[in-house]
C-alpha cells in the first residue's frame, strides 16, 4: 500500500487557494470530483433528488471545514470521507423514516446508452431482459447492508482501489476484501433467478 | 445458475456511465453559492451587514466624503420632507354639524310621589313616632 503522505497532494493548490476565500478554486475542486462523488452517492441511494440535496450538502460541509483540513491525506480521500460519511448518516436517517420503496427508485439507469445498445434497441426481447436485470440488479444492491453496498460502489462501480477505499472508509484492506467478498455472494444469489 | 464474480462486476462496471445530465454542474455550482451565500448572511445577521457596510465604506477612499455628504443631504432631505407641518393642522377641515339633534339620555331620578314618605303606624317595640 503506497504511503499517501509521502505523495505530493495534486489538488494542494486549489485547496490553498479555497482556503484564503478563492471560491473559483473551490468551483474547480467541486467540478474536479462532483461527478465522482455524484455517481458515489446516487448509487448508494437510488434517488437523483437526494442524490443532489446531499451532494451539496456535502460540498457546503467541505467549504465549512476546510480551514480545519490539515492535509494529513489528500483532499480527495477527505472528501470522499466526507461524501461517505454523510451519505451513510442519509440512509440511516431514511431508514427510520421507513426507508423507501422500490416504486420510488429512479428507473435512470434503464435509459442509460452504456445499457442499451443498438443491438438490443433492435432486439425488443434481449432489451427487456436487460431492464429486468438492471431493476434487479438495483433492488439487489439496495438489500445490501450500507457497510456493503458502500464498498461494492467504490470497488466494482467506481473502480477505486482496495487500499484506497480502505484509507477513505478508515479500516484495513482485509476488512475492505471481506465486505465485497460477502456483497458478492449476496448478489449472485440475488441474481441468479434472472441469469441465463 | 448463478452469475459469476467476474460477470457481477461487468454488470456493476456499467453503472460507472450513469452520469447527470449535461450542464447539471453549472446549475449546481449556482445553487452551490446561493446557499452558501444564504447561510453566510444569515450566520451574520445585522452585525455582519454593518461589518460589510462599514469595510465597504472604508475602501472606498477619498470618494467617502462624497458619498458621506450626499448621504447626510438625502436624510435631512427627507426628515424635512416627512416630518409634518403647521400648515398641515391649518388645512386641515374644520368639524361640521351632524344633521340630527343628539339627546343626552335623561337621568334615572326616582320620583319623590312614588315614594311613599308617610310616617309608619305600625313601627316596631321601640321607634318612634313623629
Amino acid at each position: 500500500m503506497p504511503d499517501e503522505s509521502l505523495q505530493p497532494d495534486p489538488d494542494e493548490d486549489l485547496v490553498a487557494r479555497a482556503r484564503s476565500g478563492d471560491t473559483r478554486a473551490f468551483d474547480a475542486l467541486i467540478l474536479k470530483y462532483g461527478e465522482k462523488l455524484y455517481g458515489l452517492v446516487y448509487n448508494m441511494t437510488s434517488h437523483k433528488e437526494d442524490t443532489h440535496d446531499l451532494l451539496q450538502e456535502i460540498f457546503a460541509k467541505a467549504y465549512q471545514s476546510l480551514p480545519r483540513f490539515r492535509g494529513q491525506s489528500s483532499f480527495y480521500t477527505w472528501i470522499y470521507q466526507i461524501a461517505v460519511n454523510m451519505t451513510l448518516n442519509f440512509l440511516k436517517k431514511r431508514k427510520r423514516r421507513g426507508g423507501m420503496s422500490l416504486n420510488e427508485l429512479d428507473s435512470s439507469v434503464q435509459q442509460d446508452p452504456a445499457l442499451i445498445d443498438s443491438s438490443h434497441m433492435a432486439n425488443p426481447e434481449k432489451q427487456s431482459k436487460l431492464h429486468e436485470l438492471q431493476k434487479r440488479l438495483n433492488e439487489a444492491m439496495l438489500s445490501l447492508s450500507e457497510a456493503h453496498r458502500t464498498v461494492v460502489t467504490m470497488f466494482d462501480i467506481q473502480g477505486i482501489p482496495h487500499a484506497e477505499i480502505a484509507r477513505i472508509l478508515k479500516t484495513s484492506e482485509g476488512t475492505v476484501r471481506s465486505r465485497l467478498h460477502y456483497a458478492h455472494l449476496h448478489l449472485q444469489s440475488k441474481l441468479q433467478d434472472y441469469w441465463e | 445458475m448463478k452469475p459469476t464474480v467476474e460477470e457481477i462486476g461487468t454488470l456493476l462496471a456499467l453503472k460507472r456511465h450513469e452520469r447527470p445530465e449535461e450542464g447539471y454542474f453549472d446549475e449546481f455550482l449556482r445553487e452551490f453559492h446561493q446557499r452558501r451565500r444564504a447561510e453566510e448572511a444569515s450566520k451574520k445577521g445585522v452585525a455582519g451587514w454593518w461589518k460589510q457596510t462599514s469595510e465597504w465604506f472604508s475602501n472606498l477612499g477619498a470618494s467617502k466624503w462624497a458619498y458621506g455628504g450626499g448621504l447626510a443631504y438625502a436624510t435631512i432631505a427627507a426628515v424635512w420632507l416627512l416630518a409634518p407641518k403647521d400648515s398641515d393642522f391649518q388645512q386641515a377641515p374644520a368639524p361640521t354639524n351632524v344633521g340630527h339633534e343628539v339627546k343626552a339620555p335623561a337621568p334615572v331620578v326616582e320620583q319623590l310621589d312614588a315614594l311613599d314618605l308617610r310616617p309608619s303606624t305600625q313601627g316596631s317595640t321601640g321607634e318612634q313616632e313623629f
